[in-house]
């Protein structure tokens, strides 16, 4: 039977490659959409642990975390309170650097564990008197920055003082302003966007997000990356439309694998009169027409893996992200991909399937 | 190949109909199991039809046809009756394209529980049979009309049917081959002691079979009449 099915599937070489070029598509689009949500849900996962924090204060119901706008004096509240061992604050100017406008400057208290915990690569600390900035080394290596390079910033010129390391993707693509300078730059003196805040020993994440939103009433506290993810009204549109592309690929797939195996069968009517009249059953000419159905869909599912994983690094590119957004392909991501393109070949081939059985072996040998 | 008896064949009242055309009318007729029975008629008298509706390939609209007392039609599992009693072979040798002439053969014996193997070594001494050994790893596009027929002939015969059911198996064959493709039908109903079913508007398969049907607009007629071809 397999040798039946690969013979009669190169017997038709070129509409075997376009339907399976067409699940390909369809496939490499899905694959590339997962990964780059898993390369947003990592993005969360720094915009939560930023500076190495536990959890990130923010205003309650802003449709995106970089729009949360808190007082600064926000961040003695949380200090003094027994859960938190440090709170330090952070302004976020997203689009600020003119020359790459997916970076984000930080403002951070220069005395925070935000600041403290980067690591210089070189240079040295800021002047918090001068125009003075540090730059992530991902984002030198672009711009070709060195200390003592110039970098712009709300149109204003800043001096580059040190370069850092976090380990964070888009805080080593961005760059860290001193927070009272920030403030100035983005005329919100006072304000903060969030406050990030390390537990004291023994204090639980989730208990203490239950007990500073009740102490603080307007903020939302998050915790993990998915929560952030659900806080940010994008990203939810995001997952939702990937949802919408997975079942339009299934429906649009399905449909043109149950076309090509429909018109397939016409062509075959002969071929399958014939095997009904040397005993194949009709169960067992059935399956042959669903097994290459779901045949040309795993190739095309295979071809579509392979087109996703280069298709996520260019839909990256393409969306001016990739400073803070890389993709991320997991054996999960490719599953589900994998998944979808069987699923396609499964469905697609069951009309056609049905309509083998549906058809006596007389009539199928009379359109020869 | 082993022997075994012909299967007897019982067709009573058969009639059918597609949509308003009414291709067989109260068709009665019995072949003794062994016998060859050559069936003539003008194109569009039913003959292709009653083949069929013997050989299960369609259901009957009113009658009974049985092959040693078995309605293929109404059995559990048809195909699994045809595969056990019939071989059909067809004007049109219809082989799969991209299969060699043994592995045309072998597609007969898939779902007979055969392994690979045996499968292998039975299309191989059937084709021995019909005198292709040599062309068993031949396509049908390297085959001539006359070697594809027998290919065909090969494969119905793959099961070991008791009841050969032909449909004009020389009707695209110049006369030559026609010749040796039925020297070849009937030497085996010989052999393999067949029941043997031809329709052929070919005076020569008449003369080669036991007894001659002739159907008329859907009826067998009592004795032979003259056709002219067309």
């Amino acid at each position: 039977m397999l040798a039946i099915i690969t013979t009669n599937l190169l017997r038709r070489s070129a509409r075997t490659m376009f339907t399976a070029l067409g699940i390909a598509v369809g496939v490499a689009t899905i694959v590339a959409l997962l990964s780059f949500t898993q390369g947003l849900k990592n993005t969360a996962a720094g915009f939560v642990h930023l500076g190495g924090s536990e959890l990130g204060v923010f205003q309650a119901n802003v449709s995106e975390p970089t729009a949360s706008v808190l007082p600064e004096a926000i961040v003695a509240r949380l200090d003094a309170r027994p859960e938190v061992a440090r709170a330090t604050p952070l302004l976020l100017i997203v689009e600020g650097v003119k020359s790459d406008a997916s970076a984000i400057v930080f403002g951070a208290d220069p005395a925070g564990f935000f600041t403290h915990n980067l690591v210089l690569t070189g240079g040295r600390p800021p002047s918090t008197a001068a125009r003075e900035v540090l730059v992530g080394d991902r984002m030198a290596a672009q711009q070709h920055l060195l200390p003592g390079s110039q970098v712009v910033i709300e149109g204003r010129r800043y001096r580059v003082a040190g370069i850092y390391h976090s380990g964070v993707l888009f805080e080593d693509s961005g760059a860290v302003l001193a927070l009272a300078q920030a403030q100035r730059l983005a005329n919100r003196p006072a304000e903060v966007t969030d406050v990030v805040v390390q537990l004291a020993a023994g204090a639980r994440a989730s208990t203490a997000a239950k007990h500073i939103e009740r102490a603080l009433p307007g903020t939302q506290v998050i915790t993990d990356p998915q929560q952030a993810l659900r806080v940010g009204a994008d990203s939810t549109l995001i997952s939702k439309a990937i949802l919408v592309i997975v079942v339009i690929a299934l429906i649009v797939g399905a449909i043109s694998v149950a076309n090509t195996m429909a018109m397939s069968i016409v062509e075959r009517q002969g071929e399958i009169g014939l095997l009904s009249t040397v005993g194949w059953s009709p169960v067992r000419v059935a399956s042959l027409i669903f097994g290459e159905g779901v045949a040309v869909s795993v190739l095309g599912a295979a071809a579509g893996l392979l087109l996703g994983v280069i298709g996520g690094g260019l839909l990256v590119g393409a969306l001016g992200v990739s400073s803070y957004v890389s993709p991320s392909i997991t054996a999960w991501g490719l599953g589900r991909g994998l998944l979808v393109g069987v699923a396609i070949g499964v469905l697609g081939g069951i009309y056609p399937a049905w309509r083998v059985t549906r058809m006596t072996p007389l009539r199928a040998l009379s359109s020869t | 190949m082993i022997s075994r008896a012909g299967a007897e064949v019982s067709v009573e009242g058969v009639s059918k109909s597609f949509g308003r055309v009414s291709s067989l009318r109260e068709v009665s007729l019995d072949v003794a199991a062994g016998e060859a029975v050559a069936i003539t008629g003008r194109s569009g008298s039913g003959k292709s039809t009653l083949l069929a509706l013997i050989g299960g390939l369609e259901q009957p609209d009113t009658g009974r046809v049985k092959i040693d007392g078995r309605a293929v039609w109404t059995e559990p599992r048809p195909a699994r009756a045809r595969r056990e009693l019939v071989g059909f072979v067809f004007q049109r040798h219809l082989l799969l394209g991209t299969l060699s002439a043994r592995a045309n053969v072998e597609v007969a014996l898939i779902g007979a529980g055969l392994r690979h193997g045996e499968r292998r070594r039975r299309a191989l001494s059937l084709l021995e049979e019909v005198g292709l050994a040599d062309r068993a790893d031949h396509l049908p596009s390297e085959l001539s009309g006359g070697e594809s027929q027998r290919v065909a002939v090969a494969r119905a015969l793959a099961n070991e049917p008791r009841l050969l059911l032909a449909d004009e198996p020389t009707g695209a064959l110049d006369s030559q081959t026609s010749e040796r493709v039925l020297d070849l039908l009937f030497r085996l109903r010989d052999s393999l002691d067949m029941t043997l079913v031809v329709v052929s508007y070919d005076p020569s398969v008449g003369a080669r079979a036991d007894r001659t049907l002739t159907l008329i607009d859907g009826r067998i007629q009592a004795a032979p009449v003259a056709l002219s071809c067309g």
